[in-house]
């Protein structure tokens, strides 16, 4: 009898939402995007059952592609899934169209809202609308001037739009962009979306921490000693050069992702699940937060590029002789930082957060490390007892780990630390939802808690601005560190933590 | 939740005026508000135990059709007054049918069924709601009332969104009268949501004329005779016709315990090498523990051979795995001290797994509020056990049905669409 690879009992049983009918408008439809994630996030599901019969989805883009053009381009870019699901790609693929839109022309806008019409009329989608700008970050104010003018978001609630990241350049931009956006549409509207926030683990912070009673009453500077968020990738910049080079690590990861997990990790509990009660309560960290030492920032931040490195067999190119980066290049691939965060939960709590590009281990996790026992009973098998740690693994082996010590077998009383482990493939199983498949959903859904709300983006902006203007007016005085490819960055950053004897996880 | 009364006292109308007064009720009172471009909810609402007991005094009034703790308590002490079997849920409509033998001075109370709209409901903004009824008086005409009400938002905002409530009060005669008026009521743009809340039997005329073919039934299939309940499912179900069963999202709380034992990737062989599956339930209704056997049967593949009656009021079945090899199914019907509010509450299940080349696998689940001791007991000892406890699913059947109307299916979910024909197999005829 063949194994049973799937639990059979589990079918069914999760209670999901219902989309409703309507029309996803996505702008940039022939770029990476939108075969890479979003097709294949729709394509997903629709096999789960979760779109309704009146859905449909406009590409929309500068090239001349007919409907036909664009449904065979995202088969091909789907070759395996519409091989493996024939059928359902039918069925799927006949509810995409295509117009050729340039947003900055007002008669594109007229023929979109005429096809949009001819949509609702085709497949009953009720003119509900979400409107996705995959385009450049340059076009984001004046793509969604362009839809409000169009009178496309007039309908608070037939219409929303979805921005991808970068939100802005620095504090000054995304404040800029959050007014201009704000006059095409009300808040309510609008989903900036941070695919972090689509992880599994990522949203089980607010579980874990909210949902059982043993985490909250010491989570707090009482019992919590130093916080550690890491989000390290093994990859080098690869074909994101162009992007990369403006943006670093910092504009990158740091102010989005890493902040994110930075604030579910430290906001106050909520008074209920609600979008706005959840998002008031990131804001508020948010705005609590601060670099270690704004006034010196190169005290409390190190930034990093990585070098060659490899073996001789498999050597790894350095980040300034990858294609299409500047061989003079002072752009992070790295970078470390020291916050605190001002509040009567997390006052003299130092948050350490890092991220980098060809690191050892591709790994995002979340290291909580308590205080030690005020007196030392035991013998410590290792010198002098660990301190607890909770361990929250957001990718890869999602799960927690909670690190506590024991008695070590033998005579003596000596002690010795263990792990105690939750893993999500252990416990379940089953693999979780790409990040974007839920947030497309929730977006189609009019859900935002898992999206960033204006002021979140402003504060999360802010708290890095003594940084930015650093690096814009005197690089020198925090200069990129050279590492070599697949270490664990340079060692200022060990220093950063040495200083406080501390030591970053070795996970 | 705290229930919410009707933005003003209901207005009681003769019947011919009922619509041209909701007429004027939208171009006059509700001028400034919006009707709700929602559903309509079509209630019957019998609540025959609550009415007798308010009829002797053994509940004070009103009449609201909610199940409140007043009325279970009252209920449950009824029981014993009727001398009826302990395991008799107090909702059960044996219970209802022994106090209606006892006469005597008839207490009057007062009678808000339909008024009250329970905020699990409201928060759903039902566009119309109209509940019938019916009395225990067999020679009352038909009544009718007529009020707005307009959920009040919690971010406050202006604009309120209103529905309507319509109740037709009467004896069965008079609710067939009012069958007429019903028709015009109901808003043809809207989908339209009948909650049958009694007995299956009581008013089959009834329950057919309402429930026709456009609409979503809702049924509660832990009232009426067992038969009746699974053969209307199974009707519904072949017939394409939308159908939800209270009785069987009570059940969440079980599937979902089941599905859990077998979430780690290393217990999931064990379930294609089930053997035996017991189940237990309160009192003499088998429908919810049938429902989740077949539910088990249909998920991991077994074929139905046959069923049969045993001793004790227990059902057995036998079915066949995909690789032949026989499962056997003993349902058992046990005594309680304190029974669930609705008859047949499963109270444990043992699934016994048996797999060729590894440890014997049990699996008990026991109910939050019953006891497991049939179950345990029986040579499990050499076996892996994977116990646990099945927390009970919170919330009233009002907020079951806000879960039913917040989802907005417009069909009967596949999993019960798969489980009550063999469900209705499962009840030996």
């Amino acid at each position: 009898m063949t194994a049973v690879l799937t639990n059979p009992l589990r079918v069914g049983l999760r209670q999901e939402r219902v989309i409703p009918p309507q029309c996803l408008v996505i702008f940039g439809a022939s770029g990476d995007l939108t075969h890479r994630k979003l097709i294949p996030a729709l394509f997903e599901l629709f096999r789960q059952r979760r779109l309704p019969s009146e859905f449909a989805v406009l590409g929309c883009a500068r090239r001349p592609w007919s409907d036909e053009e664009f449904r065979a381009r995202m088969a091909e870019a789907l070759s395996d899934e519409v091989a493996d699901h024939a059928s359902a790609w039918e069925q799927f693929s006949s509810g995409l169209f295509y117009e050729p839109v340039d947003l900055q022309v007002p008669e594109h806008l007229v023929r979109l809202g005429q096809r949009l019409e001819g949509i609702d009329r085709l497949r009953a989608t009720r003119s509900n609308r979400t409107f996705y700008l995959s385009v450049s970050p340059t076009f984001y104010g004046s793509g969604c001037r362009a839809l409000a003018d169009a009178g496309l978001l007039n309908d608070p609630l037939r219409s929303r739009v979805v921005i991808e990241k970068p939100f802005g350049r620095d504090y000054g931009s995304a404040e800029k962009l959050n007014r201009i956006v704000q006059t095409c549409a009300k808040e309510n509207q609008v989903f900036r979306i941070d695919h972090y926030l689509g992880k599994e683990t990522v949203q089980n912070i607010l579980v874990l921490r909210f949902a059982n009673t043993i985490f909250e009453p010491i989570w707090n500077r009482n019992f919590i000693s130093s916080v550690q968020i890491t989000a390290a990738e093994t990859v080098g910049v690869e074909e994101r050069a162009g992007y990369y080079e403006s943006s670093g690590a910092l504009r990158d990861m740091v102010q989005n992702h890493l902040t994110q997990m930075l604030a579910l990790t430290t906001m106050e509990a909520p008074g209920r699940f609600d979008p706005e009660a959840i998002r008031n309560e990131k804001a508020k960290v948010l705005q609590a937060a601060r670099l270690a030492d704004e006034a010196e920032p190169w005290n409390c931040c190190v930034r990093g590029q990585y070098g060659p490195g490899g073996s001789r067999s498999r050597p790894i190119k350095g980040y300034r002789e990858e294609p299409g980066v500047n061989p003079n290049s002072t752009t992070e691939t790295y970078v470390a930082m020291k916050l605190f965060i001002d509040n009567w939960r997390w006052q003299g709590v130092p948050f350490y957060l890092r991220t980098g590009k060809q690191l050892p281990k591709r790994l995002s996790e979340v290291v909580l490390t308590f205080r030690e026992a005020p007196v030392h009973l035991f013998d410590a098998a290792g010198g002098s007892p660990t301190a607890n740690q909770l361990i929250l693994r957001i990718q890869p082996n999602e799960g927690a780990e909670f690190r506590f010590e024991v008695k070590a077998p033998g005579s003596g009383m000596r002690s010795r630390p263990v792990d105690m482990q939750f893993s999500y493939d252990e416990s379940f199983g089953e693999p979780s939802d790409e990040g974007y498949v839920r947030l497309l959903a929730d977006a189609m859904l009019g859900d935002p808690t898992l999206f960033t709300r204006g002021d979140e983006v402003e504060a999360a902006w802010r708290l890095y601005t003594p940084l930015l203007e650093l690096i814009e007016d005197s690089p020198w005085q925090l200069p990129v560190q050279p590492y070599e490819a697949r270490t664990w960055g340079p060692a200022a950053a060990d220093s950063l933590l040495a200083s406080d004897d501390l030591m970053w996880r070795r996970p | 939740m705290t229930p919410q009364l009707t933005l003003q006292a209901p207005v009681e109308l003769p019947p011919p005026e009922l619509t041209s007064y909701l007429e004027k009720l939208w171009q006059h009172d509700l001028e400034h508000s919006s009707g709700a471009s929602t559903f309509t909810l079509l209630v019957w609402q019998p609540a025959w135990v609550e009415q007798h007991l308010v009829r002797l005094g053994r509940l004070e009034g009103p009449v609201t059709g909610v199940v409140r703790p007043e009325v279970l308590e009252a209920a449950r002490e009824a029981v014993d007054f009727c001398g009826l079997p302990p395991s008799t849920s107090p909702l059960a409509p044996e219970l209802a049918m022994a106090l209606g033998e006892h006469t005597g001075v008839d207490h009057v109370g007062e009678d808000l069924r339909g008024q009250h709209v329970e905020s699990a409901i409201s928060a759903y903004q039902p566009r119309r709601l109209i509940t019938l009824a019916p009395t225990l008086s067999k020679s009352a005409g038909l009544e009718t009332l007529v009020a707005a009400y307009c959920p009040l938002s919690e971010e406050g905002n202006n604009g309120a969104t209103c529905g309507d409530v319509v109740v037709l009060r009467g004896d069965f005669d008079a609710l067939r009268e009012g069958l007429s008026l019903l028709q015009p009521l109901v808003p043809d743009d809207l989908p339209c949501w009948v909650w049958w809340n009694g007995s299956l039997e009581e008013a089959p005329d009834l329950l057919a004329a309402l429930s026709s073919p456009g609409r979503r039934l809702v049924i509660d299939s832990a009232l009426g005779p067992p038969r009746r309940c699974l053969d209307l499912l199974e009707e519904r179900v072949n017939s394409s016709t939308a159908v939800n069963d209270l009785n069987w999202l009570r059940l969440r709380g079980w599937r979902e315990s089941l599905a859990m034992v077998f979430d780690p990737p290393g217990r999931r062989e064990s379930l294609s090498h089930v053997v035996h599956l017991d189940i237990d339930v309160e009192g003499s209704h088998p429908v919810q523990g049938l429902l989740l056997a077949a539910w088990i049967a249909d998920r991991l593949g077994w074929h139905f051979v046959t069923s049969y009656n045993m001793d004790g009021d227990a059902i057995g079945a036998d079915f066949e795995r995909s690789d032949g090899t026989e499962v056997r199914l003993k349902l058992m019907p046990v005594p309680v001290g304190i029974p669930s509010s609705h008859p047949g509450t499963i109270v444990g299940l043992r699934l016994i797994c048996e797999p060729d080349d590894r440890q014997p696998l049990c699996v008990i689940l026991c109910s939050e509020t019953g006891g497991c001791m049939r179950l345990e007991a029986g040579g499990v000892a050499r076996m892996e056990l994977a116990e646990d406890v099945v927390p009970k699913v919170p919330g009233s059947d009002e907020m079951e049905m806000g879960r039913l109307l917040g989802g907005g299916h417009d069909s009967t979910t596949p999993l019960l669409a798969a489980a009550a024909p063999l469900a209705a197999k499962l009840l030996p005829h």
